[in-house]
């Protein structure tokens, strides 16, 4: 008897010191704010899966680069947290593992909404696991003062040109700024992404580039016009709207923020009054009626050693409990399916971040992902900025933008 | 008084208040050039002692940032806490300390030939030196990063040092020093009987203290603030990271927070400039008994 | 005497062998690796997928010279030099004042050199402030008259002055680094020369240029040298104001963003051959300014 048993527990300890499976995740700016989030998670996986061992590196800049650098060191990491365009990129050069390869699709189909996952499909594979998401739109956060003294009823802001007219009698009555459009992003084409959300198509039936339409020329022009009257600020040529809009909301010089709540935290630091001040409501949307955005996901390079523990931690991080979990500590969008009853995710109390968590964070089925970018975006969103920015600042009409884009896209874009 | 001493004293009063005046219109221009040069920093020093509790104002609210309400040194606690920041304080110290030390001795002993040896593939050498200033090293990092590997010193302090303390501008730095000292000093030694080795050491090296204090903090202050080779050659080991690898997570859509981002810029910037502080002198030793050779 | 010149040759072997060794294994080889790669076919996919670099000959280097991009860069990069001789200049005369046996020239020099060492990030704050429509500069510029209240403009904004704009922020930033240098060499003058002009009756800007800028011949080549490839090679602050794209209508986009954005800045699409044909061609461009520097300053010393 004696004999067996330790026979046994010989086996057992032989078999988990074999089984014992080391894997490292990397995350992209999440240290040192959610440390402890990130610590418990991987706690709580290690508990039921004894035989895994999960260690962590947050990477901030250097994501892309040390990836590349990892891979060709022969030490790939066995999870990654990338993000859309990042997730394509490395999925077209072949750094990443298929995810369908590992579980099958109509497993992700159910754990996942559908217009996320789509969003790191490519060639007819899914390559990350969506993880924490966010609406481009969001909320509104506005200054009610500003807002009264201009005399517009935020009620009465129905839609983005409505948000035009009110930025335009804000910046008449109090000098402030209204609303901070993305015009020109310095990653993406912001303004086909403004074609997007007002409903103009992209595309035309043959794939090829066709956003030079009168109606295209006509909505540039109304925004062209905007910041020749300075309703819109030159800056949004050089900087990233939501940044601006953040900055210049804590400085009192803009009244509207449409965007992620998360940026509440930042005012919170920077300006707590106006903090503690700020109304949300829902986002204005435009004539399409459709809110983008965008998510992180969890990708297994193909150079990983440890396929199997790492497909398991990557669905343990972003499965429903974990990503409603994280939703209470900042109020990012889940993307698990069915986050949208999840009672986890209703809001608490009236302090503005809660009220943020519980408008947004259980909208991940209405995250648009946005048009299809085309190949080589580099090239042909570049591009595209640099035609807008000309008729931005009134060296081509709005006309002859489009058209030059339009030209470039369809000779470039393969 | 006679006339001629009356005379002498006007003009030395004259001379004086011509050089006072020198004096105070040179004090007047430095200043200036100080206000220019520091203005970002005091700026940065606002914020970073700003209690972000108290104030209601933004911090992009200029001039007003200038003066905070309240001060606190809690977002220097809070960076330090927050990041752990003595670990990777130490390990900038060590990788500071080596490369300082390594690059100063490669310099200084491949300079002396450069300048002072005639031998074969003299211009050669030193022309693929300099070279090296303006060729391409975009994917260098890549390549050592390999052969990093290959010569098992990843994820080490030799790793991140060794690659790093051979430069053109150092071994160029040097040899102007070296070339400066009139050969005739050289000439003397060698009559003298020393080998050389002890020229080197006893003549070159001790008259080009200037530029080997100039020398050593360059590398200071470049290793110092350096992280996109740390942080790739410790990619393996990120217990070794230095703090400006560190630092930089401050930064990012969740993290950002302006005082502490200020803070951690301070805590990154004052020992380099108490250092500097300390060895500034050492540019202002003069050549005493050196041309009387 | 034969056997002399023997045992020179060893020992200045010996005391070039460490940077050497280094120099060979971690610059000259990558260089030269990084180099052939301009001349094939190699992308980040090729390196994934371990497939190695294809051999293309010239058809990188071909692309590069017709890309409009890197033309802009280049032209951008050829502006920039613009502020070599003003930084040059001004460093060697900011050296001479901070030489002077006069109280306080420590914290002179400390200050001079904080720019050297503040995170250009946090000073950008600062500057995209005075660059402002509403900024400390138009401020200025209004005060002399110069420019009136409509005619005030974001100078980060205009294609016409962005570059000159960061060019402000270099030199800014330079100033204290080249004083350095110029201090170190400062001291090589012997006081006896600078006295006996001023007893002669020269006054400070004849000392300036008859003495001192002459004697610091060597000092003056390294500095410009070092600076003329820095401006053609300028990058960071670059990227700090107007970020990868290359500021409004690509008029910051310099030589080495083009590199950039094709290699570390963009790890996952990168080019690695295109990158490294472009590296190259930037390398010839400082080759040929770093020998016009070395003959500029060596003919003038042969003039003596």
């Amino acid at each position: 008897m004696v004999k067996r048993l330790l026979a046994a527990s010989a086996l057992a300890l032989g078999l988990s010191a074999f089984a014992q499976t080391q894997i490292e995740f990397w995350t992209y700016y999440l240290s040192p704010n959610f440390d402890n989030y990130i610590k418990s998670t991987i706690a709580d996986f290690e508990k039921e899966n004894p035989t895994i061992k999960v260690r962590w590196v947050d990477k901030q800049d250097t994501m892309e680069r040390d990836l590349t650098a990892a891979v060709a060191l022969g030490r790939a990491p066995d999870v990654v947290n990338l993000w859309q365009d990042s997730t394509f990129a490395a999925a077209q050069n072949k750094i990443l593992t298929p995810i369908t390869q590992l579980v099958n699709r109509n497993v992700l189909n159910q754990l996942y909404y559908p217009n996320v996952l789509d969003m790191f499909v490519t060639e007819g594979q899914v390559y990350g696991l969506p993880w924490y998401g966010w609406l481009d739109q969001g909320v509104m956060m506005y200054n009610p003062d500003l807002l009264q003294k201009a005399g517009v009823d935020v009620r009465t802001i129905r839609n983005t040109d409505d948000l035009l007219a009110a930025s335009a009698r804000i910046k008449q009555a109090t000098g402030a700024y209204g609303w901070l459009p993305p015009v020109k992003d310095p990653n993406g084409a912001s303004f086909l992404g403004r074609f997007f959300l007002e409903g103009l198509p992209i595309y035309d039936k043959d794939g090829k580039a066709a956003f030079n339409s009168p109606a295209h020329v006509a909505l540039l022009q109304k925004y062209v016009d905007a910041m020749k009257n300075d309703v819109i600020p030159q800056e949004l040529l050089r900087k990233e709207a939501f940044q601006l809009s953040n900055e210049l909301y804590s400085q009192g010089k803009a009244a509207i923020v449409v965007g992620a709540p998360t940026t509440l935290n930042r005012v919170k630091e920077a300006n707590p009054d106006l903090y503690a001040k700020t109304r949300i409501v829902p986002a204005p949307l435009g004539k399409a009626g459709i809110q983008t955005g965008g998510a992180m996901s969890l990708v297994i390079p193909s150079a990983s050693k440890n396929k199997s523990a790492a497909i398991r931690f990557a669905l343990f991080v972003t499965n429903r409990t974990n990503q409603v979990k994280f939703a209470n500590v900042v109020p990012i969008v889940s993307t698990a399916a069915g986050s949208e009853n999840d009672p986890g995710l209703k809001a608490k109390s009236n302090d503005p971040l809660e009220i943020g968590k519980g408008m947004n964070s259980a909208s991940g089925r209405l995250i648009n992902p946005g048009f299809k970018p085309p190949k080589n975006t580099d090239d042909v969103y570049k591009n595209f900025n640099d035609n807008i920015e000309a008729a931005f600042l009134g060296r081509k009409t709005a006309k002859q933008a489009l058209d030059d884009a339009v030209a470039f896209w369809n000779a470039n874009a393969k | 008084m006679s006339p001629q001493t009356q005379e002498a004293a006007r003009l030395r009063a004259r001379a004086a208040l011509r050089k006072g005046l020198g004096t105070a219109l040179s004090y007047a221009l430095m200043l200036l050039i100080l206000a220019f040069a520091i203005f970002p920093f005091l700026w940065t020093l606002a914020i970073s002692i700003t209690d972000k509790q108290a104030s209601g104002i933004s911090i992009y609210d200029f001039p007003r940032s200038l003066f905070p309400p309240a001060v606190t040194l809690g977002n220097f606690f809070e960076v330090i806490t927050k990041l752990n920041l003595g670990k990777y304080f130490l390990n900038s110290v060590i990788i500071t300390a080596l490369t300082v030390v390594g690059t100063l001795v490669v310099s200084a002993l491949a300079a002396y030939p450069l300048a002072r040896l005639q031998f074969p593939g003299r211009a050669l050498i030193f022309g693929a030196i300099v070279s090296t200033l303006v060729l391409p090293t975009e994917i260098a990092f890549i390549v050592n990063v390999l052969t990093l590997r290959d010569l098992g010193l990843l994820g080490t302090y030799a790793g991140v040092v060794l690659p790093i303390i051979a430069t053109a501008f150092g071994i160029f730095l040097m040899r102007q020093a070296y070339l400066a000292i009139p050969g005739t000093l050289m000439e003397a030694a060698r009559i003298d009987g020393a080998t050389e080795l002890q020229i080197l050491w006893r003549v070159m090296i001790p008259l080009s203290v200037p530029s080997l204090t100039a020398l050593g903090i360059f590398t200071l202050v470049g290793t110092w603030n350096a992280f996109f080779w740390p942080s790739v050659a410790l990619l393996t080991n990120d217990d070794l990271l230095p703090m400006s690898v560190a630092i930089l997570k401050l930064k990012g859509q969740f993290n950002y927070d302006v005082f502490n981002v200020a803070a951690g810029a301070m805590i990154m910037m004052i020992p380099v400039l108490v250092v500097f502080f300390m060895a500034q002198r050492f540019f202002m030793r003069g050549m005493e008994g050196a041309v009387k050779g | 005497m034969k056997q002399q010149a023997f045992t020179t040759t060893l020992i200045a072997y010996a005391f070039l062998a460490p940077a050497l060794v280094l120099m060979g294994l971690f610059t000259f080889y990558p260089v030269i690796y990084g180099s052939y790669l301009g001349f094939t076919d190699y992308t980040v996919a090729d390196l994934a997928t371990g497939e190695g670099p294809k051999w293309v000959g010239l058809k990188n280097i071909q692309f590069v010279l017709g890309d409009p991009l890197f033309q802009t860069g280049i032209l951008n990069s050829l502006k920039y030099l613009l502020v070599v001789p003003i930084l040059q200049i001004a460093s060697l005369a900011v050296a001479v004042l901070v030489n002077q046996k006069l109280p306080f020239m420590a914290l002179f020099r400390v200050g001079y050199y904080i720019p050297v060492v503040t995170s250009i990030s946090l000073a950008a704050v600062m500057w995209e402030w005075i660059f402002q429509k509403e900024g400390f500069l138009n401020w200025s510029l209004q005060l002399l008259n110069v420019l009136n209240s409509e005619g005030r403009f974001n100078w980060l904004l205009n294609e016409n002055t962005a570059l000159w704009a960061i060019m402000l922020v270099t030199f800014w930033r330079g100033f204290g680094y080249y004083m350095v240098l110029y201090l170190a060499g400062l001291q090589s003058i012997p006081a006896e020369l600078e006295e006996a002009a001023t007893l002669d009756g020269a006054s400070a800007w004849q000392r300036f240029w008859l003495i001192i800028v002459p004697l610091m011949r060597p000092t003056l080549l390294l500095c410009s040298l070092l600076s003329t490839i820095a401006a053609i090679r300028v990058l960071e602050e670059i990227i700090v104001f107007t970020g990868g794209s290359g500021g409004p209508l690509n008029s910051t986009y310099t030589a080495l963003l083009y590199v950039y954005n094709k290699s570390w800045g963009n790890m996952l699409n990168a080019n690695f051959g295109v990158a490294g044909a472009a590296g190259l061609l930037i390398a010839l461009v400082g080759f040929a300014l770093s020998y016009v520097n070395f003959r500029l300053t060596r003919e003038e010393r042969s003039e003596r």
